[in-house]
C-alpha cells in the first residue's frame, strides 16, 4: 500500500490556519460560516481533476526548444463533458513553469500542439483516424472510450462500481516518448506493457 | 428541462420509466463557479489514490454513500484494518462505535450492539458479500469460523439500528456487511507470515491474475493462537483454523458483471464444555476441541438497465459442520436473492426484491441431555420487501417508505416496515431519521429443544431448558435519528440517537418439577420453558468525530452511551434475564485512535479504548491500548508490529464459558508481509 507522504506542503499549511479558526468557532458551525464542499463529486469533476493530475505525473522529453512562455495545453476532442469544472481545476497553476489552459477543438490536426488530449466519447467511430493523425506525436491521449488503451489510446478511465479508475499503455506512451511517473502507474487498475495480439 | 417532463409523469408512466433517461448534467447543476473552485480545490489536494477511492455520483445509479445513508452506518476501511493490526474480524468491530466486543477466551467473542451483546450475536445479521452466516439452529454467528483474508477485505460496513428493509431476517439490532474486493484488484502475489506470545503463528497466501476478461485470485491462509491466561491453569482454548477461497470476476462488455467466489475452512477451537449424564447422575466440565468445519459457494449476477436501473440475481450454498462434547450439527443452506433497483418519475428510487432460503440442518445427539427434535428439520425462509426514496425537494429533503414481508416455518408471516427521512441543508451535513418495526423470528434452539443440565447429584436433580414451539418472534419499534457533517474536508462529525422499544423477548419461564423415570436412575426435572416475557426499552448516542490535522496524521475516535431499561410482563415469572440483558453490556464505551503517516515508509497507530464494567457478568470496567508500527520497504515488502491491550498484563472482558473468567492477555505480534 502506498503511503501518503505530505506532497502539498503549501496546501496543507494554508489549510492548518483554516483549520484552527474553524476550531475556535466550535464544532457546531452554521453553514453560512463553511465554504461550500461537496462530498460526492460527480463523474466529470473527478475526472477533470485527474486529467490535471496525469499532466501533473506525465514527463515529456527535452523540450528545450519550446520557450517558457508557452502554456501548457490540456485540450478536449469533441463534446465537452466537463463544462466550466475543467477550467476551474487548471485555473492558475502551473506545470513546470508553464501556465495550463484548457483548449477545446474539434480537428484533431489542431492537437499537436497539446500536451494532453482527452478524446471525447463523441469522437469513438473515427478514433483510428485521430490517432493516426498523431501519429506519435508527444500528446498524452485520455478517453472514457471502452478499450481504448488497447487501440492505441494511453490513458483509459474505467467505472469501478461508483469509483473513477484508470487503466494506462505503458507501450503506447514510451512509443511517443512520454514517462509516467510511478506514483500514476501504481494507482492504475492495470498496466498494458505489450502490444495486444494479433496487431 | 427533463425534471419538469417527469414531474407530469403519471402511474402509468412507471411502467416505462425503464427508457426514461436524465442527463446527469442537466438534472442539479446549480453551483456556481466559485463553488466549482472550492470543489475543485478540495479535489485537487488529494492524491491519485485517493482520487480513485471517491465515489461519485454516476448516470446509471446513485451511490448510497455514507453521507447520504438515513441510517447510522459506519465504516471501517482497509486502511482502518491494516493500521489497527487486528488479526481477525472481531477485533476490528472494537472501532466502530456502538459495537461492544468482549473477548469470552481465545477462539470466542460476545458481540452485540446496542446491548444485548452475547456469544452468538442475536439479532445482528452479519454477511459476508451477500451471504449470511447466521446460523439457524441457536439465531446468531459463530464469530471465531468468519474469516476471510483480511488484506482482501474493501471494507466493513455497519448498520446500527435495525438494517431497514431490504436486508434480511433478524437484522433487529444491527447489520455488519464484510465485502471483499473485487478480483480486479487483488492482482499479483501476497504473501504473509507473522508470529508472537498469543498469536504464535499465522502464515498466509494470495495470488491474484486474470485470463480474457476473467479476473481471479486464490488464497489460503492458517492460524495458530495459544490460550489466554487462566487463573486456575486450565489452558483450555488453543485455536487452530486454516482456510481457502477463491473468487473470480467477469465483466462483460458494457452491462453485465458476474461474480463466482468460495471458501473452505476446517478449525480446532480449545472449549471447556460442561457435560451432564442421566446415568449415571453426572455433570463434568470436558476439556477438549470444537472441531468445526465448512465451505460455501457464491455466484452473483449483476445488469444494468438503461435508464438508471440494475438487478442483482445471487445464489449461494454454505455448509456447516459443527462437533462438540455436548453436541454435534451439520447444515447445508441454500439461499437465492433477487433484488432491482429502478428510478421512477420524479426521481424516485424504487428497489424491490425476493429471497428463499431452505436450510435443512442435522443435530444427531452427542449425550442424551442435549437433544433436538427431531434431529433433521429443514428451515425455510421466504422473504420480499418493496423500498421507494422519494425526493421531496429536490435533493435536500428525501423519504424512503418501504416494508419487508418474511414468511418463516415458526411463526408464518412477519411484517416489517420501515420510514426514513434525509435532510441534506447543504452539500456538507445531512440530519436523518428513522422509525422501523422489525423482528428476530424464532430459531431451532427456541423452538424444539430439549437442554437439561445436573444442578443435585443426590437426589439427581436436572434442569431442563425447553423449546416447545410456544416461542414467538422478539419485537422491536425503534426511534432514531442522526446528524453528519463534513465540518471541513479534514473534519467529519457523526453522531447518532436512539430510542428502542423492545416486545416479547425471550424469557425462561419455570414449569412444574416432575420425576422422569427414564433414563434411570429416577430423576427430578425441573423445566423452564423459552417463552416471550421480556419486554424493555433502550436508548443511547453515539459520537463518532475524525479529524485529520495533516496529510500524515489522522486523529479519530467514537463515544458511545447506552441505557437499558428490561423488565418482564405481568405473567412472567423470569426476572433473571431482564436483570443480567442490562448487567451484561457496557453502560460507557470510547476509542481514541491516532495514525502517523511518516517517512521512509513508516507508519504508526496508537488506539486507546475504554469499556465500562458489566455488572451482571462481574467484570470490571476496563481501559487498554494498541500500538502499531508498520514499515514498507520499497513497493514490495512491508513490516509491522503490533502489540494489543498492552496497558496491563491481561483483562477480564466477558464470563466464562463455562468456568471460571479468562484474561485477555496482553500480546505482541509481528507480521512481514510481500507483495508482488
Amino acid at each position: 500500500m502506498p503511503r501518503m507522504i505530505n506532497q502539498h506542503q503549501t496546501s496543507a499549511a494554508r489549510f492548518q490556519r483554516r483549520l484552527l479558526l474553524r476550531c475556535f468557532i466550535g464544532f457546531v458551525l452554521t453553514a453560512s460560516s463553511l465554504a461550500a464542499q461537496n462530498p460526492k463529486p460527480k463523474e466529470y469533476e473527478l475526472k477533470a481533476v485527474y486529467l490535471f493530475n496525469f499532466a501533473r505525473l506525465a514527463a515529456w522529453p527535452d523540450t528545450a526548444g519550446s520557450s517558457k512562455s508557452e502554456s501548457f495545453a490540456i485540450c478536449v476532442l469533441g463534446e465537452d463533458p466537463f463544462g466550466p469544472f475543467l477550467d476551474a481545476v487548471i485555473s492558475g497553476e502551473n506545470i513546470g513553469g508553464r501556465a495550463v489552459v484548457a483548449r477545446r477543438i474539434s480537428d484533431p490536426r489542431d492537437a499537436a500542439s497539446c500536451r494532453v488530449l482527452y478524446v471525447s466519447s463523441s469522437e469513438e467511430t473515427r478514433l483510428k483516424q485521430i490517432l493516426t493523425t498523431l501519429n506519435k506525436a508527444r500528446v498524452l491521449t485520455v478517453s472514457d472510450m471502452p478499450q481504448f488503451s488497447q487501440r492505441g489510446g494511453m490513458i483509459q478511465f474505467v467505472a469501478d462500481n461508483n469509483k473513477i479508475r484508470f487503466e494506462v499503455n505503458l507501450k503506447n506512451t514510451s512509443d511517443s516518448g512520454l514517462t509516467l511517473s510511478s506514483e500514476l502507474l501504481k494507482v492504475a487498475v492495470a498496466v498494458i506493457t505489450s502490444p495486444p495480439p494479433g496487431d | 428541462m427533463p425534471t419538469s417532463v417527469c414531474r407530469g409523469g403519471t402511474a402509468v408512466a412507471l411502467l416505462i420509466v425503464g427508457s426514461l433517461r436524465i442527463l446527469p448534467a442537466m438534472a442539479q447543476d446549480t453551483r456556481t463557479a466559485g463553488e466549482d473552485q472550492e470543489v475543485s480545490g478540495q479535489l485537487k489536494k488529494l492524491s491519485l489514490e485517493q482520487l480513485s477511492k471517491i465515489d461519485v455520483t454516476s448516470v446509471s445509479k446513485e451511490p448510497v454513500t455514507v453521507a447520504r445513508t438515513p441510517a447510522a452506518v459506519y465504516v471501517l476501511t482497509q486502511e482502518d484494518l491494516r493500521q489497527s493490526g487486528v488479526t481477525t474480524i472481531p477485533e476490528a468491530l472494537r472501532l466502530v462505535p456502538g459495537v461492544e466486543v468482549a473477548r469470552i477466551d481465545s477462539s470466542k467473542w460476545s458481540i452485540g450492539v446496542r446491548g444485548f451483546g452475547s456469544r452468538l450475536s442475536r439479532s445482528v445479521l452479519v454477511l459476508i458479500d451477500g451471504r449470511s452466516v447466521y446460523t439457524q439452529l441457536f439465531a446468531g454467528v459463530y464469530w471465531e469460523v468468519q474469516d476471510t483474508l483480511l488484506e482482501d477485505v474493501d471494507r466493513i460496513e455497519v448498520i446500527r439500528g435495525p438494517g431497514g428493509t431490504i436486508w434480511g431476517a433478524n437484522a433487529v439490532n444491527a447489520v455488519i456487511n464484510i465485502i471483499t474486493k473485487n478480483a480486479r484488484d487483488t492482482k499479483g502475489i501476497l504473501a504473509t507470515i507473522g508470529g508472537g506470545n498469543v498469536d504464535q503463528g499465522t502464515g498466509a497466501f494470495r495470488y491474484g491474475g486474470n485470463r480474457k476478461h476473467i479476473d481471479f485470485r486464490v488464497y489460503g491462509k492458517g492460524s495458530s493462537r495459544g490460550p489466554e491466561f487462566h487463573p486456575d491453569r486450565d489452558r483450555f482454548d488453543s485455536w487452530q483454523m486454516g482456510q481457502a477461497g477463491f473468487r473470480a470476476d467477469w465483466k462483460g462488455p458494457s452491462r453485465d458483471t458476474l461474480t463466482v467466489q468460495g471458501d473452505i475452512y476446517d478449525a480446532d477451537d480449545g472449549e471447556d464444555v460442561v457435560v451432564s449424564q442421566y446415568s449415571p447422575p453426572s455433570a463434568a466440565t470436558v476439556v477438549g476441541a470444537a472441531e468445526v468445519s465448512g465451505g460455501n459457494l457464491l455466484a452473483q449476477w449483476n445488469h444494468t438497465v438503461s435508464g438508471g436501473s440494475d438487478f442483482h440475481l445471487q445464489a449461494y450454498f454454505d455448509r456447516t459442520v459443527r462437533h462438540e462434547a455436548s453436541f454435534a450439527e451439520s447444515r447445508n443452506t441454500i439461499d437465492i436473492d433477487f433484488l432491482d433497483r429502478m428510478t421512477l418519475p420524479l426521481h424516485q428510487t424504487f428497489l424491490w426484491g425476493l429471497g428463499a432460503r431452505f436450510s435443512p440442518g442435522n443435530a444427531t445427539p452427542v449425550i442424551p441431555t442435549i437433544l433436538f427434535i427431531p434431529n433433521q428439520r429443514t428451515d425455510k425462509l421466504y422473504s420480499g420487501f418493496v423500498q421507494d426514496e422519494i425526493p421531496l425537494i429536490g435533493d435536500r429533503l428525501s423519504v424512503t417508505l418501504g416494508s419487508k414481508i418474511l414468511h418463516n416455518i415458526y411463526t408464518g408471516f412477519e411484517l416489517q416496515p420501515s420510514a426514513r427521512l434525509l435532510w441534506t441543508p447543504t452539500a456538507n451535513q445531512s440530519f436523518w431519521a428513522g422509525f422501523t418495526r422489525a423482528v428476530r423470528t424464532p430459531s431451532r434452539v427456541d423452538d424444539e429443544d430439549m437442554l437439561s443440565g445436573l444442578i443435585a447429584a443426590s437426589p439427581p436433580t436436572f434442569i431442563r431448558l425447553i423449546g416447545d414451539g410456544k416461542f414467538d418472534s422478539e419485537r422491536l419499534l425503534s426511534y432514531e435519528a442522526g446528524y453528519r457533517s463534513l465540518v471541513s474536508s479534514s473534519i467529519r462529525f457523526d453522531v447518532a440517537v436512539f430510542y428502542n422499544d423492545y416486545d416479547h423477548l425471550l424469557s425462561i419461564e419455570p414449569g412444574v418439577p416432575f420425576a422422569e423415570t427414564s433414563p434411570s436412575p429416577t430423576h427430578t426435572v425441573i423445566p423452564y420453558f423459552i417463552r416471550n416475557g421480556v419486554l424493555g426499552t433502550t436508548y443511547g448516542i453515539e459520537v463518532a468525530p475524525d479529524w485529520r490535522p495533516t496529510s500524515w496524521w489522522r486523529l479519530s475516535g467514537s463515544y458511545s452511551f447506552l441505557h437499558m431499561d428490561m423488565g418482564k410482563t405481568a405473567g412472567s415469572h423470569d426476572s433473571a434475564t431482564p436483570a443480567s440483558t442490562e448487567g451484561s453490556s457496557p453502560q460507557q464505551q470510547a476509542v481514541v485512535q491516532s495514525s502517523f503517516q511518516l517517512p521512509k515508509g513508516f507508519e504508526f497507530g496508537q488506539t486507546y479504548r475504554y469499556v465500562s464494567a458489566l455488572p451482571a457478568k462481574q467484570i470490571r470496567g476496563y481501559s487498554t491500548g494498541d500500538v502499531s508500527l508498520g514499515w514498507l520497504l520499497g513497493r514490495s515488502w512491508e513490516v509491522s508490529v503490533a502489540g494489543r491491550d498492552l496497558l496491563q498484563p491481561f483483562h477480564a472482558e466477558m464470563n466464562g464459558d463455562p468456568g471460571p473468567v479468562v484474561g485477555i492477555r496482553r500480546s505482541v505480534y509481528a507480521k512481514i508481509t510481500l507483495r508482488d
